[in-house]
């Protein structure tokens, strides 16, 4: 069966190129997802062209890399945020199509002007500020599960689909959702054994990063597990800042999203205007709030709840 | 975002060729002074409405200037005096960049604000104002600017003007570019009066990092303890370490608690659970996640106990951490170890080895001098938080702690620390057990001494003096730098 990147952009077996891969992040991060079963072909760091990293061909840039594996068609980050730009659009004009931006503090402008080439070439980014994505089908992008045992482990093939603006809660959202007899607050009021040992298990966890421009936003990746036969109901944690609550409450509402969306929402004690952990929590305008982030998603059917662990009854009664 | 004061914005318009009213910069009293008339003002960072508040006069005698000259320049926080002649203004045209980040519908990118009626009153009549979308990455002409204006005249030049200012806002990724006003001159051409900008820290480049710098001291609000993280994180910069602390008092009758929380989850998942408590006050906020080093979850554990305040400690993240937690549990329990005033602590731990961490705080917990909970990552902090006031402590510990004297083994610059190993602990020089736990081969055991891999690196997470302390004897101790005021 083909994973979320088809459905998110047209991707069947994803072929990584990775960019920063000598270096220390790149190395380490390229074992985890090599671990979990991706397929890395290549990798590029400037001036390092003719290296290998654990049998991995190194090239300076996308264009060499690309015409020695032309079977490439994505890419992840592992460079510093005043590097990802460039090294962006150097896989976009290359013609790769899906890419994984994990760098933190990328300045806004970069992040626009990223979005904007990918608008021009029809690439997808994930992120920036993201710590990847993971399908049960076998490949992951970026740092989630943190070695590959423990990714194995904890996340196993099922029904739920997770998107998350952030990292960590795109973890554990995920995570959860595979544990036998994972404890919790049921929907009639008890504690207890949610699901027994039948974890209604995972099909694909997006993180959408935590900045105020994303690449990939919480609609995006909600419309690609809407088309994915293996989900039935999607996690999301979302939270104040940017308008992507608000676009996915339209959709939900239209009814161009019609599996049931149960959202966490972060932020119900948010100021406006003042600066977040996540720079793209910032209110910056009334539509921005918790509260109505809240009544719109409500209001176009999605369960929101406003502690973690209720996400999971959520998912639970959906499924039953 | 940080501000930059109008003198410093001037030379980011100039260097892109934006006209601007001439003036020159004083930050000490000139031997010569400018000649009048001219518009004195002060350069303080973060002021607003200078000229309501004294600080822009209109100066039209040398003693008028030197007088002035010299007020401005004693003001508090002020950088300096910016004397601007005065010039013949026939008309006032207001112009802003500022990003626009888009939504579903509407791709992002930068928004052109611009009043042919000026600026004066500019907040009350945004609706008003005409707005020009544009791309950062394919930015318009001036001919293509001129095309949107209204009709006023010489408008090509002023569209020049403006694509100029484009060009200063994308060429410095500023966040906010504004002139205020931009006059039209007698000869019909255009100058920038006054102006400002704001940016990101992450999008000054280091080509340019001396465009952008200003005198900290002179808006810096950061308390000690916070300078001294700053400290910390200087030294080890992988990974976030925010510490920041609140401005407040912890009220009466409330729990003062001390965080660390990792990540932006870690942080909204504490908030949701008490922003709404009347009985819990937290006294300072932090985010230690991004793969830092447990050496740096140590430093930055010590300084978070330092805080008289504090009661209580809760250590949480999303639940699902990137950090090995058996790395963390190995700062928690050595800063516990060797606080001067060590905190009872509600640890969360979740993450790759959570069962480790749990274990190794399980083990240690009857000889900590504090009481210490743990929790599996299946526990949120709105569950978490019950357990406040249980073991919350009006009289804070005391301990002092005196590193035991050995051999400097060898020092790691990154992250820093000195490993110093105790060879009276190990009489018979067999191969201590710590050493096949280093998880990545840096520690060797060489003809019966330490020595480290020059093929390996160190990854500061603590585990050689955790095994050393639990299945050895203590022949190694690793020492962390701390600011002399958490030590």
């Amino acid at each position: 069966m083909a994973g979320i990147l088809k459905y998110l952009c047209g991707i069947d077996t994803p072929k990584v190129l990775v960019f920063g891969i000598t270096g220390r992040q790149g190395k380490s991060r390229s074992r985890l997802m090599k671990g979990f079963g991706t397929e890395i072909v290549a990798g590029t760091t400037p001036g390092k062209g003719g290296q290998e990293v654990d049998g991995v061909p190194v090239y300076n840039n996308a264009a060499e890399a690309v015409s020695a594996h032309p079977e490439i068609n994505s890419a992840v980050f592992f460079v510093p945020a005043g590097a990802i730009a460039k090294a962006a659009f150097d896989a976009m004009d290359a013609g790769i199509s899906f890419l994984v931006l994990t760098a933190d503090g990328v300045a806004t402008q970069d992040s626009i002007k990223i979005k904007e080439k990918a608008y021009e070439t029809g690439a997808m980014c994930l992120g920036p500020n993201t710590v990847g994505m993971l399908d049960t089908e076998g490949y992951l992008f970026g740092l989630i599960g943190g070695k590959a045992s423990w990714a194995k482990k904890n996340y196993l093939p099922g029904k739920v689909g997770v998107i998350s603006r952030s990292g960590g809660l795109s973890q554990l959202l995920a995570a959860f959702h595979c544990r036998p007899d994972l404890p919790g607050p049921r929907s009639d009021g008890s504690f207890g054994s949610l699901w027994g040992k039948n974890y209604p298990g995972l099909s694909a966890v997006l993180c959408v990063g935590g900045d105020p421009v994303p690449g990939i936003t919480l609609l995006d990746a909600a419309r690609a597990f809407e088309a994915d036969p293996r989900t039935e109901v999607m996690a999301i944690y979302a939270e104040t800042g940017t308008t992507q609550e608000n676009d996915l409450a339209r959709a939900i509402e239209s009814g161009e999203i019609k599996k049931p969306v149960v959202v966490f929402l972060g932020g119900k004690f948010t100021e406006a205007g003042v600066a977040q952990s996540h720079a793209g929590a910032m209110i910056r305008n009334e539509n921005e709030t918790y509260q109505a982030k809240k009544k719109a998603l409500e209001k176009a059917g999605a369960v929101v709840v406003d502690r973690p662990d209720s996400v999971f009854a959520a998912t639970a009664e959906f499924l039953k | 975002m940080p501000a930059l004061p109008e003198y410093k914005t001037r030379v980011l318009l100039e260097n892109h060729g934006v006209p601007l009213a001439p003036a020159s910069f004083h930050d000490v009293m000139p031997t010569v002074l400018p000649e009048p008339v001219v518009f004195l003002k002060a350069q303080i960072p973060g002021a607003t409405s200078r000229a309501g508040k004294g600080l822009v006069r209109r100066a039209s005698t040398p003693d008028e200037i030197s007088y002035g000259l010299k007020e401005l320049l004693a003001e508090k926080n002020c950088l300096g005096v910016l004397a601007a002649e005065a010039v013949n203004i026939i008309k006032e045209y207001y112009a802003a960049c500022l990003l626009d980040f888009g939504d579903e519908e509407n791709l992002p990118g930068g928004v052109l604000l611009f009043s042919p009626e000026g600026g004066t009153g500019i907040e009350g009549r945004t609706e008003s104002l005409l707005k020009i979308h544009f791309s950062l990455l394919n930015p318009p002409s001036a001919l293509d600017i001129g095309n949107e204006l209204p009709d006023v005249p010489n408008v090509f030049a002023l569209a020049d003007f403006l694509q100029k200012m484009i060009s200063t806002f994308i060429g410095y990724k500023l966040t906010v570019l504004e002139t205020n006003p931009i006059a039209v001159l007698a000869d019909g051409s255009h100058v920038a009066i006054d102006c400002r900008a704001e940016f990101e820290k992450s999008g000054v480049s280091k080509k340019n990092a001396h465009l952008f710098k200003v005198p900290v001291n002179a808006v810096d609000d950061s308390t000690p303890l916070e300078k001294m993280v700053e400290t910390i994180n200087a030294a080890d910069p992988a990974g976030t370490g925010f510490f920041r602390a609140s401005r407040q008092k912890a009220p009466e009758g409330t729990i003062a608690v001390a965080t660390n929380l990792c990540g932006g989850g870690g942080k909204m998942l504490w908030e949701m659970a008490t922003g709404g408590r009347k009985d819990i006050f937290t006294i300072n906020e932090s985010d230690t996640s991004g793969g830092l080093s447990a050496f740096k979850s140590y430093r930055i554990l010590r300084a978070i106990m330092s805080q008289p305040e504090a009661q209580v400690l809760i250590l949480t993240g999303s639940g699902m951490a990137f950090q090995n937690q058996y790395h963390l549990a190995s700062a928690v329990w050595k800063a516990l170890r060797e606080s001067a005033t060590p905190l009872p602590c509600l640890l969360r731990f979740g993450g790759t080895d959570q069962e480790k961490a749990m274990e190794l705080m399980n083990t240690v917990a009857e000889n900590l001098p504090v009481r210490v909970i743990t929790f599996r990552p299946e526990i949120f902090p709105n569950a978490m938080v019950e357990h406040l006031s249980e073991i919350a402590t009006d009289k804070r510990i005391s301990q002092i702690f005196t590193p035991e004297q050995g051999e400097l083994a060898f020092e790691v610059e990154t992250p820093p620390a000195r490993f110093i190993y105790h060879p009276e602990k190990n009489p018979n020089g067999k191969e201590p057990a710590f050493i096949k736990e280093c998880p990545t081969g840096f520690l060797q055991w060489v003809d019966g001494r330490l020595i480290p891999n020059p093929d390996a690196r160190c990854i500061g997470c603590l585990v050689c003096e955790t095994i050393s302390l639990l299945e050895g004897n203590g022949e190694l101790t690793i020492e962390l730098d701390l600011p002399e005021e958490v030590r």
